[in-house]
């Protein structure tokens, strides 16, 4: 993982991006849409964990732990799981 | 060459063991450790049975009861079988297995064995601090956790840190399986130990801080009544239960996953006959690891949980016994047609297979909805989780132990003693849990102190068991230890005739294991 | 003995323990949403009585500071530690504003008698006990480790200091930085879910 990988000029990119998505985050919290709020707000943190993800933490240069890439999913898989299970028993009582 | 007991590094005399970072140092104070408290939980065990011989109140009061039961499991789970064969054989083995010199992080490896040993003390501080031993059974469950006088938080707190070494354990095996393979060990020929200590450590790094925060927020709710758990206050005690058992339901694998390995080893060894079915061994321990972590929900069946939740829980169940099945038939396919020598580690590895099949098939009736609400919480549990537990992880242990003993010090363990031994062990575990299945069956609670005069006889029965099971612990580990000074010098490289990495280096292993990292040519288990 | 440094295998064993940190904030999360899911009405009204512009402040505080750690680390393997020791100290301090904040804002809730097991709490809906005993849990979680973020980011100052770390071993210094994101993350979820929902 060189350093030229991410220049300067992308970091500051990257956050800007993380900026802009805030502010849509908190726009769009004021408005009313019928329960698509949470959801939308959900997309866009993951969104954001996205770029940080794979702009700050290097995920997307890969090298040789390039499988690392697939533990973040799998782990949210894992989680949701967890999650869907502990509903089947808490939405269906 | 001088083997790694003489060569001390940085330190001398004891602190060259406790401030080691050799793995093989380091796993024999897990040894040490853990079978020292191990010794604590069987005299424990062994005071419960004098308790039950007879009804009413024999030796001690109710109080104390509770108090020796809920210790005897935090003991037996959380500082014996859990860290148990990973801790030890795992850390001692696993990089010689696959090569290397040492496990990706030598530090953090100590720092985890003083981790262990910070969570144990804390444990024991619990007994003599605030109000006293803990009484809530190993699980702690809420509310009664919540309202009981005696020390919670503290021993909770130990509990937590224990997990916190687990979790540094599982990231050094993953890291040391990933990084520090030797040049040609592939991953289908690494040794199907390191396979299923593969398989655990990422359990134990993905399932472990789970039950860390739930006993963090019962810690909290202690000191600070936040209310989640807290049915007074409108949290829901459920949802304790289903954080409690996402981890340790996985956590049984933690248990089981790694004495599956040890077996895996054995069998094709003393039958110099080829594993078969490597891959499907392998890829079950893989299986085992993912579908048990979503087979929680089988011990709330009768917690109030949703019956469509019970319901896929029972089916996800019976799923999870599958790969299980697969292990067992693979074991037994390889030692058809093989040259069988049954020496006490293969007795050791049978024996593993038959009780561990025996609690396996009772989990399968717990597995059953209807079956399930009849023998929940009954002395059927107890049975099904001691015939896995300690007839599998407990008797993959002792094999082990007899396996690797030449290995691990040098000295050879005698020929007839551990025969005499294993016959007192085998009749006294199934005298001892045996009834257990039936009282359960005909209705005996679990966690009890008292019990109807119509369950007497089999409670006699079971006491008995108990003291043929011990005198056979004390003739085995009496003679081991006996061979640890007096046993005949082990200069053989491969007693066994192995063919896996240990094999191939002195006995007991220099320092850094190889003279020069060897280069893998040939599967785990391809014989001559 | 010779040296075993691996650095593939610190990073790798680095990424194990976020994952491990990934799940010890998820078990909170399930509670979160099955509480919320019983609640939905009480949550909203709660979440109106969070200092909205602060959490949004704090959003901006944390992501700046992700990016000055990014920052550190790219001019510690460029050769430059003096700029890599400049962004690290913004970074830390961007850390300590951000638990400043935290600060007031707990102290002006705790002013309010709104605190685990608070009798003025209590008197509230189960569901909105339910809310700030999550609020407080999760929040008081992610600060701890905001706090352990800030003891190794002080380590690190010191290391590049004294030149332990630099630009041919900088592992330690971005495996702080993962670290540090991490923590991030998970603010980035913790913040729609306790300030903007509605
Ligand atoms: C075929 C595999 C297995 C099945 C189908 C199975 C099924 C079950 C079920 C349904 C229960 C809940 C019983 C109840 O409380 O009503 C249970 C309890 C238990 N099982 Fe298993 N099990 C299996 C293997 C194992 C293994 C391999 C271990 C450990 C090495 C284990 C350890 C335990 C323990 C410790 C408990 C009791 C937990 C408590 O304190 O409540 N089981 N098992
Ligand atoms: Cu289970």
């Amino acid at each position: 993982m060189t350093p030229e990988g991410c220049g300067l000029k992308t970091y500051i990119l990257v956050w800007l991006g993380l900026v802009v998505l805030t502010g849509v985050a908190v726009s769009v919290a004021g408005m009313d849409l019928a329960g698509w709020s949470t959801a939308v707000a959900l997309i866009i943190a993951f969104l954001k964990s996205g770029l940080i993800l794979l702009y700050f933490m290097h995920l997307r240069e890969g090298g040789e732990l390039r499988f690392l890439r697939w533990m973040i999913p799998g782990v949210l898989a894992i989680l949701f799981l967890f999650t869907g299970l502990t509903f089947l028993d808490v939405a269906f009582r | 060459m001088s083997s790694f007991y003489e060569d001390e590094g940085r330190f001398r005399g004891i602190l060259g063991w406790i401030f080691s970072t050799d793995h093989k140092r380091i796993g024999l104070l897990y040894l040490l450790a853990i079978f020292a408290f191990s010794a604590v939980g069987v005299l424990l065990g062994f005071l419960m049975r004098l308790e039950l011989m007879a009804p009413g109140p024999t030796i001690m009061r109710p109080q104390t009861y509770n108090a020796i039961f809920t210790l005897h499991g935090v003991i037996m789970i959380f500082l014996f079988v859990i860290p148990g064969i990973p801790a030890i054989f795992g850390n001692f083995f696993l990089p010689i297995q696959v090569g290397a010199r040492d496990v990706a992080f030598p530090r953090i490896n100590l720092l985890s064995w003083w981790i262990y040993m910070a969570g144990a003390g804390l444990a024991v501080l619990s007994l003599f601090t605030g109000g006293g031993p803990v009484d809530t059974g190993w699980t702690f469950y809420v509310p009664y956790s919540l309202r009981t006088p005696v020390n919670v938080p503290l021993a909770v707190f130990a509990v937590f840190i224990l997990g916190f070494s687990s979790i540094l354990t599982g990231i050094n095996f993953v890291t040391t399986t990933h990084q520090l393979r030797a040049p040609g060990m592939t991953w289908f020929r690494l040794p199907l130990f390191v396979w299923a200590i593969y398989a655990t450590a990422w359990v134990q790094i993905l399932a472990t801080p789970v039950v860390g925060i739930t006993l963090l927020l019962t810690l909290m709710e202690r000191l600070a009544g936040v209310g989640i758990f807290d049915p007074l206050k409108g949290g829901d005690p459920i949802l304790y239960q289903h954080l409690f058992w996402i981890y340790s339901h996985p956590a049984v694998y933690i248990m089981i996953l790694p004495a599956m390995g040890i077996i895996s080893e054995i069998i094709p060894v003393f039958a110099q006959r080829t594993i078969f079915g490597y891959k499907a061994i392998a890829f079950s321990s893989l299986a085992i690891a993912v579908v048990g972590s979503f087979v929680w929900g089988h011990h709330m069946f009768v917690s109030g949980q949703s019956d469509l939740a019970s319901i896929i829980f029972s089916l996800l169940t019976f799923l999870v016994a599958v790969p299980s099945g697969v292990k067992v038939f693979n074991w037994v396919s390889t030692l058809y047609k093989g040259s069988i020598e049954v020496s006490p580690p293969l007795l050791f590895a049978l024996t593993f297979i038959f009780l561990f099949s025996i609690g396996g098939l009772t989990g399968l009736f717990q597995g059953a909805l209807a079956t399930n609400v009849h023998l929940h919480d009954t002395y059927w549990v107890v049975g099904h989780f001691h015939y896995v537990i300690f007839g599998g992880t407990g008797f993959a242990i002792f094999g082990a132990l007899h396996y690797w003993f030449p290995k691990m010090f040098g000295r050879r363990v005698g020929k007839k003693i551990p025969y005499l031994a294993w016959a007192l062990l085998f009749v006294g575990f199934n005298t001892l849990y045996f009834p257990m299945l039936i009282l359960g069956w005909e209705g005996m609670p679990r966690r009890y102190y008292d019990y109807l005069p119509q369950f007497h006889s089999l409670h006699l029965v079971s006491t008995v068991g108990s003291w043929i099971l011990i005198a056979g612990l004390i003739l085995m580990f009496g003679h081991l230890i006996y061979s640890l000074f007096r046993g005949e010098k082990e200069r053989l490289e491969n007693p066994w005739g192995g063919a896996t990495l240990e094999w191939q280096i002195p006995s007991p292993p220099p320092r850094e294991n190889f003279a020069e990292i060897p280069r893998v040519e040939r599967g785990p288990y391809e014989f001559r | 003995m010779e040296n075993h440094r691996n650095d593939g295998g610190s990073k790798l064993g680095m990424w194990l323990f976020l994952l491990s940190e990934i799940l010890l904030f998820g078990g909170l999360f399930i509670l979160y949403s099955v509480y919320r899911f019983q609640n939905p009405q009480i949550f909203h009204l709660a979440a109106e009585a969070l200092n909205r512009p602060l959490g949004v402040l704090n959003t901006l505080v944390l992501l700046t500071s992700s990016l000055t750690m990014a920052l550190s680390i790219f001019f510690l393997k460029k050769g430059s530690p003096g700029r890599s020791l400049l962004f690290l100290a913004s970074t830390l301090f961007l850390g300590i504003l951000f638990l400043f904040n935290k600060y007031l804002e707990w102290t002006w809730k705790v002013q309010l008698g709104i605190y685990p097991d608070a009798p003025r709490l209590l008197e509230r809906e189960r569901g909105e006990v339910l809310f700030y005993g999550l609020y407080y849990s999760m929040t008081g979680l992610h600060g701890l480790h905001v706090l352990v973020g800030l003891g190794i980011l002080s380590v690190m100052l010191f290391f590049i200091l004294k030149n332990k770390i630099n630009h041919n071993h900088s592992v330690p210094l971005e495996n702080t930085g993962l670290y540090w994101h991490l923590v991030d993350i998970v603010w980035i979820f913790l913040f729609p879910l306790f300030y903007l929902i509605t």
